[in-house]
Formats: structure tokens, sequence, C-alpha cells
């Protein structure tokens, strides 16, 4: 009898979302607002974000740093999968509080 | 994987075009030298009058078409890279005007490029993108049918500054912008392309509302540039901070030289401001970037350095030892901030490779310390969890 794999520790996923940061900004992308979703499985992770911009040089980029870092956080394999998406599209208001605290927002607005 | 992948160029794809940039970086700046009179062997007949070409529209127009095409995803927007590339090539090799078309074929592909990404999220910025990308076309253009490269110069000019204006107007949106901050850029890019179309008839009076143009990005990026908020941080982004606020001083300077003095070629103010503004300000850009867009763009990993700021440094240095000279009218002087300039250059790029070839850090590339991890975690109120058993 094949033994389920576990579920992955959605701690750790989070955790290991905050350390990609958008280097240009100096931000992670959970504060900047771009995750929308994760998805978990018995030895399966599926993160669903966004970018700032469709135009976005920097995807291919970020999205490796996504898988690499949630691989790294999770004490067993996973397999991890991103899928960028577009709707809603992303604006400033999608910015944690502390992000834009960060960036000087006068709180309240 | 990245949704759109399947119809993107494999990063080892990429490299070739990237070596095409940098030909074109290495020839241009050799150019340079001969041109201000280092004996160096010309190896190239024609590389100390196209110094210019050889760095415009050939390494910048290669290496921004290259980002651009990876932005965009699309394997046929590499043809516009690819073209350029050939373009310096061509040049280098003593066909000047097929080198020169295969340019200005490569800047029309671009442009196509430019236009999808408009497409895809119509906003002032990628506008901005666009407008650059057209006017390198127009610079293009003129400089293949009308054979003189002064009356391109304007317009390659304002291909730069529009582009660099663009990505740092989308980055300002994290910012808490008043509403009238996009309409006063929107005024701003009127000089900036007016310029180069007053140029067209009076090159010295579209010279200095080009120059009006500089002067008036650099206050908006003081004003409401995110390198404000960013310098406060640590490790790469600060560093790139200090390259960009450092190529904003450069920005102004170039600006205020150009709007008092215009572009009068053979002139020395002529050099300082060509150098203030490409050297201090868009140079300042690269060296800011490349540790973040070669990994982006080529898919490898290149740690940040603290080494990186001696280049920095060199550059800005250096380029004050030519303006010194260029305002002191002493030529033997702006000579030797030339030679140093491209030792600050050739600084860079051992840097880069260096970075490259080291190990890489336990942390990230990407980590900018003073953050996460002593955090206690929750989480995101707006990121939903679902699992699937």
């Amino acid at each position: 009898m094949s033994e389920k794999a576990p579920l992955p520790d959605v701690d750790r996923i989070e955790e290991a979302l905050r350390q990609v940061i958008d280097p240009e900004v100096g931000i992670n992308i959970v504060d900047l607002g771009l995750v929308y979703g994760v998805e978990i499985a018995p030895g399966q992770v599926g993160v669903e974000m966004t970018m700032t911009t469709p135009a976005c040089p920097m995807t291919a980029y970020l999205t490796d740093a996504v898988t690499q870092a949630i691989q790294q956080y999770q004490q067993e394999p996973v397999d991890v999968t991103v899928k960028l998406v577009w709707d809603p599209p992303w604006h400033q208001g999608m910015m944690s509080d502390e992000a834009k605290a960060h960036f000087g927002w006068h709180p309240g607005r | 994987m990245a949704t759109g992948s399947s119809l993107d160029l494999a990063p080892r794809y990429r490299l070739p075009l990237f070596l095409f940039a940098f030909i074109a970086l290495l020839a241009g700046v050799f150019g340079g030298l001969l041109r201000i009179g280092w004996p160096l062997p010309a190896v190239s007949g024609n590389t100390a009058l196209l110094h210019g070409p050889l760095l415009i529209p050939g390494f910048f127009g290669t290496l921004i078409a290259l980002e651009r095409a990876a932005a965009l995803s699309r394997r046929w927007a590499y043809a516009g890279p690819l073209l350029t590339g050939l373009g310096v090539i061509g040049v280098l090799l003593g066909s000047t005007q097929t080198g020169a078309a295969l340019l200005g074929l490569g800047s029309l592909v671009f442009a196509a490029a430019s236009l999808a990404a408009y497409r895809r999220q119509p906003a002032l910025f990628t506008a901005s993108l666009l407008g650059a990308a057209l006017m390198l076309v127009v610079g293009d253009g003129l400089w293949l049918f009308q054979g003189h490269i002064y009356h391109a110069l304007l317009w390659w000019l304002g291909f730069l500054v529009l582009t660099i204006a663009g990505e740092r107007l989308e980055l300002s949106r994290f910012l808490q912008r008043p509403p009238n901050a996009e309409a006063l850029f929107g005024v701003l890019l009127i000089a900036l392309v007016g310029g180069p179309l007053l140029g067209s008839w009076q090159l010295d009076a579209g010279a200095r509302l080009f120059g009006f143009g500089l002067v008036a990005l650099a206050l908006w990026l003081a004003l409401y540039d995110l390198a404000r908020r960013t310098v406060r941080l640590t490790a790469l982004p600060r560093y790139i901070a200090y390259c960009l606020l450092s190529g904003y001083a450069w920005l102004a300077v170039a600006g205020a030289v150009m709007l008092g003095a215009g572009l009068t070629p053979g002139r020395l103010s002529y050099d300082a401001a060509l150098h203030a503004l490409l050297l201090g300000f868009v140079f300042s850009m690269v060296l800011g970037h490349a540790p973040v867009i070669l990994p982006a763009v080529l898919r490898i990993s290149l740690p940040y350095r603290p080494i990186l700021y001696l280049p920095l440094l060199a550059l800005h240095v250096s380029l004050a030892v030519r303006l010194l000279g260029d305002a002191l009218a002493q030529p033997g002087l702006r000579s030797v901030g030339g030679l140093l300039n491209a030792l600050a250059l050739g600084l860079f790029v051992i840097a880069i490779l260096a970075s490259l070839l080291s190990k890489k850090p336990q942390n990230q590339a990407n980590s900018a310390s003073g953050g996460g991890s002593a955090r206690r975690i929750t989480i995101s109120a707006k990121t939903s969890v679902s699992k699937r058993q």
C-alpha cells in the first residue's frame, strides 16, 4: 500500500512567499498584494499570482523565486505550480498596510 | 510554469542577442576613445565616426528591445534585437548603409512589441514606452535616409529618456501620488517629444526645449520617484536607489547645460550635455538594473555584492573629471575623463562577471534584510487558501 504524500504546511508556504521580494521595490510579494491564492494538495502547492504590469520583464524571475522558496521551506518535497492571472488587475489598494506604511502612505487613505 | 512560456524564446537563445549588444558596447566605447584622441589601433575603420550609432541604436537599441521581448514573452519580438544586433555587425564590417537599415528594421519590430505591451495595459507609462520606441524608429530612419547623425540625435536621446521615464512612472504607482502627478508627467513628456520635433527645423531651439524637459523630469523624479523610499532599505534595493538618485542628479545637470547652451556639435558643452545624460543618467540606470535584468532575461543567478558600488563611484568620479575638463575648456582633462569613463565601464563588467562566477550567498539574491524572518507569520487577509484532499 503506497503512502499518501502529506499535505504541505500552509504556514511555511506563507513564510516562503514572504521571502520573495521584488528587488526594485524592496517589499515581498505578499505585502505587495500580488499573491491572489494558494491551493494545496498532497505533495503539491499551487500559487495564483499576478504582476503589477503584464509587460513586466521580471515575471520569470519572480515566479522562479516563488517555486524555489516554497520548496526550500517545506519539510517534504513538493511540486509547485505558479499560475499567472491578470484578473482582477493589480492596483495600489491591494498592498498590505505594512507595505503602504513603507511607501509613506498617510494612514486612513 | 508561468503562462505564455511556450510562446517565449528559451533563455539560451537570448544569450547571442545579449552578446551582440555587448559587442556594440565595446566597439562604441572604443570609438569614443578614438574620438577624444587616444591612440588606439583603428581595428574597424569607422568606429570613431559611429560612436553614437553603435551605442544608442546599437547597444541600447538591442538591450532594451531584448528586455521588451522578454517582458512580452513572445518569440516574434526577439526579431527586434536580432535585427539590431545584425545591424551592429554590418556597421562594424564596413557596410554602414546595410547596418543602418537593419538597425531601422529592428527598431520597427521593437515598436511593434512596445505597441503590444501598450495594448495589454493601456496606461501613460506603457504609452511612454511606446513613444520611446517610435522615437528610436524616427531617429534610425533619419540616420538611414539623411546620413547625418545630428538629425537623429535628439530622437535617439528621446528614446532613452522616455524609456527610463516610463519605467519610473510605472514603479511610482506604489506611492501615494497626488492626482496631478501623472498630468505633470504628461506635460513634461510633451517637452521631451516636442524638443526633437522642433529640432528637425531648429536644432538649437529643439535642444533647449528638450533640455527643459530633462530638468522637469529630474524635478518630477525628485518628488515622486520610488527611490526616495527604497534608499532607506538595505542590500540590493538600496544599491539600486543610489544608482537612480545619482543618475537623476546628472539628468538635471544635462538638462541645465542643454537648456542654457543648446546642443552644438564640436563645442565642449555638447560633450558635457551628452555625457552627463548618457553616462551619468542612462548608464547609472544600467548599473542599477543589471543585477535585476540579467537574471530576469537570461535566467542566471547574479547575487548582489557591495563591490558593485565601486564601478558606480568610478563612473561618477570619472564623469566629474570629464565635465570639469569641458567646463574649464581643457580638452586634455576631458580626454583623461573619457578614458576614466571607459575604465569605469570596464570595472562594471568585471564586477558583474565576478558576481556571476562567485558562490551564491546564503540569503537569496533578491532578499532585502530588515524585512521578514523575525516577524510573526499570519495568513494575509487578501490571500485565499484552499485545500484539496
